[in-house]
């Protein structure tokens, strides 16, 4: 077991840990980082740091609603002939930590079922005759790591501190976390440090009724919340909340510079969803400058109602906080990485898709819970049945109906009957991807929005998912994940760039991904649709190295042809369509369909639906 | 598999329906406190949770203050949406749709403290009226009319239900009594949630992500207001018309389109960009968290003064008239607006009459309807994602035809 204080690196993490420590209110944390960087060795260390006998409840994956919200224990009612209620593991985890290793890798209706249970506080448990309230105010510490795939947004925003990420590459670091690993750390100093620890936290807890936050300040980080375009109000709580907590750790009565900084690092940075812009000069000019047409509609809704009472309050604003405003910016461009929003968790682009996608059945997919049904309709859950039927017994034997049958049998009714509801992603996964190069893109782009809103429009009946992947200039990008809300294709292909080379190579390895990121999802069907006129003229040497030599065109040829075999071999189903007039074309597209054992469209001016048809009728 | 188990047809327990029906009468009388899910009483007994020896409380009351109402900072659309829910409930329910962290659940949990008193007959676990009760006793049994003059009434609040994600069939729409069949060896009707919802709200946050089959019955019930359960030979029926709110950020997931449809009103919620307000917003919050019962008594007058507005327009609602050519409007403006079907104006004139009723008004103009329009209407419109136009400017645009039509004849 190693100890808290031994792990070496990943100090932000652990800053972050000490703050939950010392204000359980903040939430969370939660800590996305690379294979191997220690982080969920820290994540269990945690428990060293929390006063003695505080729960520490680790969340399998695979875990079943009833497992996790809690439900009738079967043997211990069979064997009381009472019903005994089990709690669940949030319940499990009430006034202490709940731990979830690979937490984008958690089915959808177990986050929802967290997310429930961290607004209220507790679990309704409305199951299986069941009608209670348990108690389930818990700390939620997650790691991940971001190539599995993303968390729920919904999630992370009830989650007060994340972690940014950073891949560990310090050298002394590492080795000496392979020292720690192997056990050369003396045992008596690591007690001793823990203690130090704990008592400093403990001290903390103290002084956090005793740290006050002024005005000013709580202005300038709402201020820099608004300026990194943070949504809702949370994350403005959760800040103030990790100043404060900051400054008790550090025994002040006031919150200072550090502490702000500190706390928009941890909590306004990763919610980032656009790069603060230094406007502040002309004070007329509202912060909100360059958010999407659809939001700047939105704001002018709000401020229209809401303005008189709030006049006095907006000038009083002005005064003060600019200076402060200042260093807050300057704070956060110092801190900041070269590309926030690639790196950042509340990106757009990366924010997971919903569930809707994952369809309940009878017959295959995950289990996740029983229910009544006929016995013929599906599979029975023999145990839900049983455990239906164990309290009657009594009552049923002294039936006179009943009459006849052997004293030792269970008499088992219809009504008993549990089947079982299977989670399964049973639509297909669409990923448009886009030559966004040369003169034809907006076009082309044009009609590809057109056809992925009106897939969209159907996904729900089919359950089926759209994404979008947009070829330029040196690299592919996914501009939709995986998603099936037509709110979300509407804001995210609202603005796309266009022109440049044409990366042809790298949209088919970030398509591949994508899909096999999809596949762990358990969506199994999966078809690209690409649009573009199939000629690739950047290398993949170039996605990733800007100093890369330009590829030759045997390379890119050799780098299509390849990665079209894998993608062919992974089972992936793929058309072309080539929506431009073809006296120019020497039959690439064409080609690239074959490479892919798709087919290929020759639709000039194609209309979004015709794009629909020929990918539906694949 | 299921070898040596025996399984009963349905002939063998039909004879019990009639035991079964006594004792549900017998029943009634037993006092269930209103509102969401409580603790069950013996013989429930709870496992200790593995890690800890400590045996929690099986299942304990609603824990903690709810947020005041009045101290919600802005959001005055989904505030004004169930306000006038509360007024008229015929208007269908509130989904409240947007940005995550904007207060929705915090919103809708802060309502049951302003919401009126209703009058049910005592103990009854549906929540019925005198009429209901005699109605639905009657049906059941068949046995002489029951006089409603010696039953009792009391008052209680609204009753607001939280249906939770993970809830199951059988304690949404009720089943037998497991308890009364262990101890006193009867099949009883334990109702579920939509019984208690019965004449009050409820409330599903995260409502996109609800599974299909709660949807289902949501739907069959919310259509037809009543519940009926065939279970264990028993067969209950039991009215269960309530105010279906629902929550939920739209990046999640889509709401099923019938379900959609079922919805009232439509609100939407947008994170606030005012750095007053928002500081606001962490002020109150920080000091409710510090000191609830404080906070409580801080907007104790306020609540109880919106609580009174409430009641007050409740009482008006009746008197509260309508012009033919306010009419005529409206049903141009769903025309124009291309909405099918007639749920469009019904909403939009029984919400108008709503909003006239809680502002104090008698007569209903359009000034009201330009008020709710969008309200009811935004969800309504064909969803096109391509149309770069808001659903609400949309609504504004083609109300603006209609008013300016109106003003020149």
């Amino acid at each position: 077991m190693i100890a808290f204080t031994d792990i070496v690196g990943m100090d932000l993490a652990k800053q972050a840990l000490m703050l939950l420590a010392v204000d359980s209110e903040l939430g969370g944390v939660v800590i996305p980082s690379a294979v191997g960087s220690g982080k969920s060795t820290l994540a269990r260390a945690f428990a060293d740091i929390l006063p003695e006998g505080t729960p520490f409840v680790e969340l399998p994956l695979n875990v079943t609603e009833d497992r996790l919200i809690g439900g009738v224990d079967l043997e211990a009612t069979l064997a009381s002939g009472v019903r005994v209620v089990q709690h669940g593991v949030l319940s499990k985890a009430d006034g202490g930590v709940l731990y979830v290793d690979s937490l984008s890798l958690l089915d959808s209706s177990a986050v929802s079922h967290i997310m429930d249970a961290i607004s209220r506080g507790e679990v309704l448990v409305e199951r299986e005759g069941l009608s209670e309230v348990h108690p389930a105010k818990f700390m939620l510490v997650g790691t991940y790591d971001p190539t599995d795939g993303e968390v729920r947004m919904g999630l992370l925003d009830r989650i007060g501190i994340i972690v940014p990420f950073t891949a560990n590459n310090d050298y002394r670091a590492r080795k000496k976390i392979v020292s720690t690993v192997l056990g050369e750390r003396d045992l008596e100093d690591t007690r001793d440090e823990l203690k130090m620890l704990s008592g400093i936290i403990q001290a903390a807890k103290e002084q956090l009724h005793h740290v006050s936050i002024t005005k000013e300040q709580m202005q300038a980080l709402v201020q820099t919340a608004l300026s990194l375009g943070v949504e809702g109000n949370r994350a403005d709580i959760f800040t103030v909340r990790a100043a404060l907590a900051s400054a008790a750790l550090a025994q002040r009565t006031d919150v200072e510079e550090e502490d702000m900084k500190l706390a928009i690092k941890l909590v306004l940075i990763p919610r980032a969803t656009r790069m603060p812009e230094r406007e502040q000069e002309s004070e007329e000019m509202p912060p909100q400058e360059e958010p999407p047409p659809e939001e700047e509609q939105e704001a002018e809704d709000e401020e229209a109602p809401a303005d008189t009472p709030d006049a006095d309050a907006e000038e009083e604003q002005e005064e003060e906080p600019d200076m402060l405003e200042e260093l807050m910016m300057d704070a956060i461009e110092t801190e900041l990485p070269d590309n926030i929003l690639n790196i950042s968790l509340a990106s757009k682009k990366k924010a997971k898709s919903g569930s809707r996608g994952e369809a309940l059945n009878n017959k295959r997919g995950r289990f996740v819970r029983a229910q009544p049904g006929e016995m013929r309709s599906g599979k029975v859950a023999l145990i839900p049945t049983l455990i239906s039927a164990a309290p009657w017994q009594e009552t049923r034997k002294n039936d006179k109906k009943m009459a006849g049958r052997p004293k030792t049998a269970l008499i088992i009714t219809k009504d008993d009957v549990k089947i079982k509801r299977f989670r399964d992603k049973s639509g297909t996964l669409f990923i448009f991807m886009v030559d966004a190069s040369g003169s034809m893109a907006l076009n082309r782009m044009r009609q590809a929005k057109g056809a992925v809103a009106s897939l969209l429009q159907n996904a729900y009946v089919h359950r089926d998912q759209v994404a979008l992947i947009s070829f330029r200039g040196k690299q592919a990008q996914v501009l939709l994940p995986p998603s099936q809300s037509v709110d979300r294709a509407k804001r995210e292909l609202d603005v796309l760039p266009t022109g440049g080379g044409t990366p042809l190579a790298s949209a088919l390895f970030l398509g591949w991904e994508t899909a096999k990121q999809a596949r762990t999802k358990g969506i199994t069907q999966i078809m690209f649709v690409m649009i573009t006129d199939g000629r690739g003229n950047m290398g993949l040497q170039a996605a990733y190295d800007p100093n890369a030599e330009k590829a030759s065109k045997e390379l890119i040829e050799q780098e299509i042809e390849s990665l079209s075999l894998s993608i062919q071999a992974d089972g992936i189903a793929a058309i072309v369509i080539d929506t431009q007039m073809n006296y120019l074309s020497r039959g690439e597209a064409p080609k690239l369909a074959q490479k892919l054992g798709g087919r290929y469209f020759y639709l000039p001016n194609a209309k979004a639906d015709q794009i629909v048809e020929a990918a539906l009728s694949f | 598999m299921l070898q040596g188990l025996k399984v009963t047809t349905k002939r063998s327990i039909m004879t019990q329906t009639e035991k079964a029906g006594k004792k549900i009468a017998a029943k009634k009388p037993v006092a269930k406190k209103t509102v969401a899910p409580k603790a069950k009483a013996a013989p429930t007994v709870t496992a200790p949770p593995a890690p800890k020896p400590v045996a929690k409380p099986a299942g304990k009351k609603k824990s903690g203050l709810a947020f005041p109402f009045t101290a919600i900072v802005g959001q005055e659309e989904m505030k004004l949406s169930l306000i006038l829910n509360i007024i008229d409930p015929r208007i269908g329910g509130v989904l409240v749709m947007g940005h995550r962290g904007t207060g929705k659940s915090t919103t809708v949990r802060a309502l049951a403290e302003v919401l009126p008193l209703i009058e049910r007959v005592q103990g009854d676990t549906y929540n019925r009226t005198v009429e209901e009760f005699v109605e639905g006793e009657e049906l059941k049994k068949g046995q002489k009319a029951l006089d409603a003059a010696s039953l009792k009434t009391e008052k209680i609040p609204v009753p607001v239900v939280d249906l939770p994600l993970g809830a199951t069939e059988d304690r949404v729409c009720g089943t037998i009594d497991i308890e009364q069949a262990l101890t006193s060896g009867v099949k009883a009707f334990e109702p579920g949630l939509l019984a208690q919802a019965n004449r009050g709200f409820l409330y599903i946050d995260e409502v996109n992500l609800l599974d299909d089959h709660l949807v289902d019955v949501l739907l069959d019930v919310a259509a037809s207001g009543k519940n009926v359960v065939e279970r264990e030979g028993i067969s209950i029926r039991h009215p269960a018309r309530f105010v279906l709110v629902g929550s939920g950020n739209p990046e999640e997931g889509e709401l099923r389109p019938q379900l959609l449809d079922r919805f009232g009103l439509h609100a939407r919620i947008i994170t606030i960009l005012d750095v007053a307000k928002r500081v606001d917003i962490v002020k109150r919050r920080r000091e409710f968290d510090e000191d609830p019962d404080a906070f409580m008594k801080k907007y104790n007058r306020e609540q109880l003064k919106l609580q009174k507005k409430i009641q007050t327009a409740k009482e008006l609602l009746p008197e509260v008239t309508m012009d033919d050519n306010v009419l005529t409007d409206i049903a141009r403006l769903c025309m124009n607006l291309g909405i099918d079907g007639h749920r469009g104006e019904l909403t939009i004139t029984r919400t108008a009459h709503a909003h006239a009723a809680f502002l104090g008004q008698k007569v209903v103009t359009m000034k009201h309807v330009k008020e709710i329009a969008g309200l009811c209407l935004r969800h309504r419109l064909r969803k096109d994602p391509l149309e770069t136009l808001d659903a609400g400017e949309k609504i504004d645009r083609e109300l603006a035809k209609v008013l300016g039509e109106a003003e020149a004849v």
